[in-house]
């Protein structure tokens, strides 16, 4: 079963269009959204959350349309938002209680847990926090309520190394249940890369690329070579040079480069910044 | 909406002592000056404005944008903050009219039929007063929205007044609001449930 089906989504408001829009996440899987600030990253979670009105296009959630039920459908989906979005007078403790008054499903024991595992105060007001301790917070409760789909946009933004790299496990221990899916936006690609089984590209408003992140390591090298050789490969094999004082570098097609040349692995990263300057 | 309300309720709490100040304040100027009925309903008007702060608290920590990704309604939001506002008008009025009716009973003026019609009466005048700023504020936000409502209050307060000076006039108040209360009643509830109405529907098509 798919957690999320998106077809042909558009949207346009203030000079911005998200054009047709088309993702696929299985359950069990976790999806990257990689892209620029304004590329429309926070606008397809919204959408997704049918909180903002379409032009076109349909969300699919569990198998059912997201403008049908959406209430219900949200007590299965923990969101985090690029600010926590939590009043600033309130700690821990009432967010808690809260939330209890929230979801159906709340699990006080796992808030709990979480918060002891986050090293997250119970009676500091949330105006205190730091920007790391408010995502922590935001994260604690996006997964306290059995959510099956978890929405995270720039959720490690702020985090340190080591917070970070704690919540990169957990999300990964998250998918581990079968039902579960995360889609995830992050301007951290190091992360994404970590963590994804699928990579989403998005570019003012376009989406770029959707794949399976090994198929996409597997599929594009980066080669070092000289001008000299580099003529001696197919046009159509590469897809981007870049010419230093130490001879060239290149993006290229792993399929049609003879085995004379050494690959080296392309990541994620240095792939999106090459398909968006292309795009330019 | 358990969970609305207990987040309310928290930021009352915090953020809306003054208004127990006031009305503390309010309660003993009315206590010297029984006749004056605009301090016992000045405190009530301004509780119109606690939902308007609370409004104005969750935009600034962006939570309602971070509520409408919870499994609620925009019109459960707004209704939260449409009964946060009425209890807490109900809740003033309640003071205000007891502290009221043990002066007038000390002075051996109470009438409780005539009170409560009173206090009826100045109870719709406040809802009237909230009903007409909230709409504003769930379309415009609380920058623009608070201004209409700024306007309002000034109306109303004038409002107040007349009302105040008919309510005097002892002779015939039982009489006119005997017949005029049901009506006031009747209409300040439509107001009140026209504005939650208009408030849901602009809330609904504004981008969060």
């Amino acid at each position: 079963m798919n957690a999320l089906e998106i077809k042909n989504l558009s949207i346009s408001f203030r000079g911005f269009h998200l054009d047709s829009i088309n993702l696929t996440l299985p359950c069990g899987c976790i999806m990257g959204l990689i892209g620029e600030n304004g590329a429309g990253k926070t606008t397809t979670i919204k959408l997704i959350l049918n909180m903002l009105y379409r032009n076109s296009g349909t969300v699919t959630l569990f198998g059912q349309d997201n403008r049908e039920g959406i209430q219900l459908l949200k007590e299965d989906i923990g969101v985090v938002m690029d600010e926590a979005g939590i009043p600033e007078c309130l700690n821990a403790h009432q967010v808690g209680k809260i939330m209890r008054h929230t979801f159906r499903q709340w699990d006080g024991e796992e808030y709990a847990r979480l918060l002891e595992r986050f090293s997250l105060p119970r009676s500091k007001a949330f105006k205190d926090f730091s920007r790391g301790m408010k995502m922590k917070l935001g994260i604690a409760i996006a997964m306290s309520h059995n959510a099956k789909l978890l929405l995270l946009d720039e959720p490690t933004s702020g985090l340190d190394p080591v917070v970070r790299d704690e919540v990169v496990e957990m999300l990964h221990d998250f998918t581990r249940d079968e039902r579960h899916a995360i889609l995830i936006s992050s301007h951290i690609v190091s992360d994404l890369e970590k963590l994804c089984d699928y990579v989403a590209f998005l570019h003012q408003g376009k989406l770029m690329l959707c794949e399976e992140k090994d198929a996409l390591l597997s599929a594009y090298g980066i080669i070092h070579c000289t001008v000299a050789e580099l003529r001696e490969l197919e046009l159509r094999s590469i897809l981007h040079t870049k010419v230093t004082p130490y001879g060239v570098e290149a993006i290229v097609l792993r399929e049609n480069i003879p085995d004379t040349f050494k690959i080296s692995p392309i990541s994620i990263e240095e792939l999106f910044v090459f398909m968006v300057k292309e795009a330019r | 909406m358990k969970g609305l309300l207990l987040k309310d309720w928290y930021m009352t709490i915090k953020y809306c002592r003054a208004y127990l100040f006031l009305t503390v304040v309010f309660c003993a100027l009315s206590f010297m000056s029984p006749e004056n009925l605009f301090l016992v309903f000045y405190p009530g008007l301004l509780c119109g404005m606690l939902p308007v702060n609370l409004l104005a608290y969750d935009e600034r920590s962006k939570w309602l944008q971070y509520c409408d990704t919870l499994p609620y309604t925009r019109a459960q939001i707004v209704s939260g903050k449409y009964l946060i506002g009425l209890f807490a008008q109900l809740a003033i009025l309640l003071i205000m009219g007891a502290v009221h009716a043990i002066r007038m009973s000390i002075d051996g003026i109470f009438y409780p039929g005539e009170f409560l019609s009173m206090m009826m009466g100045l109870l719709m005048l406040s809802l009237i007063a909230s009903s007409i700023s909230l709409p504003f504020m769930f379309k415009l936000g609380v920058e623009k929205g608070r201004l209409a409502y700024l306007i309002m209050v000034g109306v109303i307060s004038g409002g107040s007044v007349v009302m105040a000076n008919i309510l005097s006039t002892k002779a015939t108040a039982s009489t006119n609001l005997a017949s005029v209360l049901p009506i006031l009643c009747l209409v300040g509830a439509s107001i009140y449930a026209l504005s939650w109405y208009l408030s849901v529907v602009f809330f609904r098509r504004r981008e969060l």
